[in-house]
């Protein structure tokens, strides 16, 4: 018997602001524990939410770039529950109208099938404090507490662990792009919860859900949806009912665990949150958050291929890094030669970086300066060796490249007043040379070639020594 | 007769001719607060107005709260002194920050005397839940009546003329049903007119920032200072504010003003209805229309069971905070499921926690669209039919309590209309957040009892400017149990 899971995906999204969602403490990951609390973070009585409008802003991004329709007024509601690290005794979220509702992605899979994923809604909320758990204690950080997050919640849509896994990746690259979030799930800054249960094939019935929890990579996702698939199949086909609970990924052991079993699902007891007054957003407002997104991934692979003819390859390498990308658009303003730059920035630069493991925005070479060394390959002045050697150079050197290449004599020649009579003068030198040329041995004025580069020391342009000897033993 | 007997103009007078100074002023305060026997007060900020009195330079003329001596419910945020909300779970609680009206006044000049008692986290309104134990009625010198609550302790101070001026706030009727039975001018403006920033949420939808004086006028210059936009307060308005204390002269010569029927037939005490008549009488012959209309009976008689619904259920969100984790009293215990269990359990009396009760269960998932948002759509037919109302005039005109200040342990009917209608109907004010004042009507057995005038939303004014015609016929300025025995 054949089984099919059934997968949704919930995913918390760190937006990054300058300030909280609701309180006017700064967010700063590298500041000591509860540095940055605001009396509201604390929930001390009295306190007052304040809607953060960039993270408003930023949610309006995020729903456009789902594919979902927005609310034009804001509400929120308390989600009510007592933990050690939610300090008011509710969270403040949008229960009753999320902000974003119902969009779609669309995922290319291994195989080239194209999978579209339904979003059912996307809201904006707070995150809680953070718990630091000894032996015998836990201490609470509350520099956290408050962070606006962003919850996107997909219908359960999904059917395999790589479908998932490219769902996250693309929820992850728009995020980063659009510079909403960093999108760290190693951090945190990017949570992914997994909802699965399995039915036989063709069954409309759903199974019993099962939840994963804490997964800490793109990679895990995949490989815990793949192992609770078949953990599930095997109970089923020994005829074991599936118990309603929620389990976290162990990555030693490469299994789903158990972390508790749900009994009743919770009530939270949502209603409408009376301190913050519905907000009108005008069509305005959206719009010009719309406006104000930098340009997303898919949007970069559209100008690259598209324009600047870039391989779909090497346009998605370029873009498997954000940073990369913004380095290789810089760049983009000052040469034409865009499939040369692309060849650049994913060969000689990234191979420079991984070399040395830094980033992209670590490199001592500016895009425009990068961009002038290819211009100079393009027109003939430098080889694509000379290049390399002058790439080199620039490491260390504030200079024009030009004027690098000048200093250390790899200049090409590409003077035909210069060549013209070294050219003439090897003809004349290798008269046997030239006879074989005329008798049909195509290989002789290699040799002429050869020789002429030799007298220039290697510095001349090559296919303009080639394309002179040719005219000049014609003339011949 | 002492300065401090007079109302916040007239001190405020006194003090810039330098008949009196402001030490003065606060040295008569605190020796009667110190010899009050009205278990009125929570914390004594004796130590901080001393300090205070020091920077205040001289009479502000245009300033009329310079100077003067006040108190403050003990459910506002004030930096530096203990604030419990009359709760042991915020024994030892010293906030970090001031409320806004709390900044308003002291940036004022006017001295904090001390926090006032109250009911327990302002739930309650009879004032004898606080964790100091009851609050009793100055004009009782036996202490068998109560002043009411939740906002006790600031109309006990007022009424006993320890200060002419009070903070409290009113979720139901809590400014204004304790200013009934204290002989005082309560007030709470349209809701959002006073930033709530720091006043400590039990229903945020209903809670409004209120105060005791003694005479209208000095309940206009408290909406002057205290009213305007605060950013700190989202829900607080943008509309510009007014020059209340010069609209109170206007005159109101094209009032038009409505008694309920419904709840003026449920009031059974022959001398509140009696005084009422007169005073509707006497506005009448000032040519004032006073119209006597019907509302939905089944809607006064709901006012009660939809406050209970939505105030209880948005208490136990509101107070979920005190858990014993960050502030207020902790009682220890292994997880933190029992730091919180056994703080909650030893922190809240048990009238709070059946509150909680109730509150929990009308939001549960299973009990929310019968309870909680039957309660709400409760609230909007009953603010809509209030609304229609006021189409038509602009103030409602009502006695503020069914009689004088009750007994302690009096028992009531609580399905009688007089408990569901008379004592409830001033919970309209807050279902529709409309400015609403309680004023001094008429006294039996030696107790004071009030009459209330409510408008629409952000006419202020008009109300101030009905209340003190109302206060002139009347007759009733400047009450207090000193000048009483005077």
């Amino acid at each position: 018997m054949n089984f099919q899971a059934v997968i949704g995906l919930e995913i918390h999204v760190e937006i990054k602001t300058k300030t909280k969602m609701f309180s006017t403490a700064p967010i700063n990951f590298s500041m000591p524990p509860n540095t940055l609390v605001a009396p509201l973070d604390l929930a001390f009585p009295g306190t007052l939410p304040r809607v953060n409008k960039s993270a408003v802003e930023k949610a309006i991004q995020l729903s456009d770039a789902l594919h979902m329709d927005i609310d034009h007024e804001l509400h929120f509601d308390r989600k009510n529950y007592f933990y050690s690290d939610l300090p008011k005794g509710y969270q403040i979220t949008q229960n009753y109208r999320p902000i974003g509702r119902e969009g779609y992605l669309d995922l290319v899979l291994a195989d080239g099938r194209i999978k579209r994923v339904h979003i059912e809604r996307l809201h904006l909320e707070e995150d809680t404090a953070m718990q630091h758990h000894y032996a015998n204690k836990t201490l609470l950080d509350f520099n956290r507490a408050g962070i606006p997050l962003v919850e996107i919640v997909t219908h359960p849509d999904l059917s395999t662990g790589e479908e998932a896994m490219k769902y996250v990746e693309k929820i992850r690259e728009i995020v980063t792009y659009a510079d909403v979030s960093d999108g760290k799930m190693e951090e945190g800054s990017l949570r992914c919860d997994v909802n699965i249960s399995l039915r036989p094939f063709g069954s409309e019935k759903l199974g019993t859900k099962v939840e994963i929890k804490n997964l800490n990579s793109i990679a895990n996702v995949q490989k815990a949806i793949e192992y609770e698939t078949i953990r599930q199949q095997k109970m089923l086909l020994k005829g074991e009912a599936i118990i309603q609970e929620t389990r976290r990924f162990d990555e030693t052991k490469k299994a789903t665990v158990r972390m508790r079993v749900k009994t009743d699902a919770v009530d939270y007891k949502y209603f409408p949150e009376a301190n913050i007054p519905p907000i009108k957003l005008s069509e305005q407002f959206v719009n010009n958050a719309i406006a104000k997104r930098p340009e997303l991934a898919e949007q970069k692979r559209e100008r690259y291929t598209k324009k600047y003819n870039l391989r779909d390859y090497d346009a998605d390498i370029l873009l498997i890094n954000r940073q990369n990308a913004a380095y290789f658009d810089d760049a983009a303003q000052y040469t034409q030669a865009y499939q040369t730059l692309a060849n650049w920035v994913n060969g000689e630069v990234s191979a420079y970086l991984n070399k040395r493991q830094i980033e992209i925005s670590q490199l001592t070479i500016a895009a425009h300066q990068l961009a002038e060394l290819i211009n100079l390959i393009e027109v003939g002045k430098l080889s694509n060796k000379q290049g390399r050697q002058v790439f080199e150079l620039m490491l260390d050197s504030d200079e024009h490249p030009e004027a690098i290449a000048k200093k250390h004599n790899l200049l090409q020649l590409s003077d035909p007043n210069i060549i013209l009579p070294i050219v003439i003068a090897t003809l004349s030198e290798n008269p046997q040379s030239v006879e074989d040329y005329k008798a049909g041995k195509d290989r002789a004025l290699g040799f002429i070639v050869g020789q002429v580069m030799k007298k220039m020391r290697g510095q001349a342009n090559p296919s303009l020594v080639n394309q002179i000897v040719t005219e000049e033993i014609n003339k011949l | 007769m002492h300065i401090l007997d007079l109302t916040i103009s007239e001190i405020h007078r006194a003090l810039v001719n330098k008949e009196i100074t402001p030490r003065e002023l606060v040295d008569e305060a605190f020796r009667r607060l110190e010899s009050d026997a009205n278990n009125l007060f929570e914390t004594s900020m004796k130590e901080q107005t001393y300090k205070r009195l020091a920077t205040l330079g001289e009479p502000e003329k245009d300033n009329v709260f310079w100077g003067i001596p006040f108190m403050i419910k003990d459910n506002f945020s004030t930096k530096g002194v203990l604030t419990t909300a009359s709760s042991d779970i915020l024994n030892g609680y010293i906030p970090v920050f001031d409320a806004t009206v709390v900044k308003k006044l002291y940036q004022a000049k006017a001295l904090p005397i001390a926090k006032a008692t109250m009911d327990e986290l302002a739930m309650g309104g009879s004032g004898v839940t606080g964790h100091k134990g009851p609050t009793f009625n100055p004009y009782d010198i036996k202490h068998e009546h109560i002043i009411g609550g939740s906002s006790s302790g600031s109309a006990a101070a007022v009424a006993a003329g320890i200060v002419p001026f009070a903070l409290g706030s009113d979720t139901g009727d809590s400014v204004r049903k304790p200013a009934s039975h204290g002989g005082l001018v309560g007030f709470k403006a349209t809701w959002g007119r006073i930033s709530r920033y720091g006043l400590f949420p039990f229903v945020p939808s209903l809670d409004h920032v209120g105060y005791f004086t003694r005479s209208v006028e000095d309940a206009a210059h408290a909406l002057n200072l205290l009213s305007g936009y605060d950013k700190m307060d989202t829900t607080s308005s943008i509309k510009p504010v007014e020059n209340y204390v010069k609209k109170i002269h206007d005159g109101i010569e094209n009032a038009r003003i409505a008694v309920l029927n419904q709840v003026y037939s449920s009031i059974t005490d022959a001398a509140v209805r009696h005084a009422f008549d007169h005073l509707v009488e006497n506005v009448k012959a000032k040519g004032i229309i006073v119209d006597f209309v019907d509302i939905d009976e089944a809607l006064m008689r709901a006012i009660y069971p939809t406050y209970i619904v939505l105030s209880c259920a948005e208490a136990t969100s509101n107070n979920a905070n005190l858990d014993g984790i960050r502030f207020g009293q902790r009682k220890d215990g292994e997880t933190y499921q029992d730091i919180m269990t056994n703080s909650r359990t030893a922190g809240f009396s048990p009238l709070i926690k059946r509150r909680f009760l109730i509150g929990s269960f009308a939001l549960m998932r299973e009990n929310q669209f019968e309870l909680y948002q039957r309660a709400q759509k409760a609230r909007r037919l009953i603010v809509d039919a209030v609304n229609k109302i006021f189409d038509n005039y602009d103030a409602i005109l009502l006695p503020a309590a069914p009689s004088v200040a009750p007994k302690f342990n009096a028992d009531s009917d609580a399905l009688s209309d007089e408990y569901l209608i008379a004592d409830n109907h001033l919970a309209i004010g807050n279902f529709g957040g409309f400015p609403s004042l309680t004023l001094p009507l008429g006294f039996k057995d030696n107790l004071p009892f009030g009459v209330n005038v409510t408008g629409r939303p952000y006419a202020d004014a008009d109300v101030l400017a009905i209340a003190y015609q109302l206060e002139n016929i009347i007759g009733y300025r400047n009450l207090s149990t000193r000048r009483m025995k005077q």
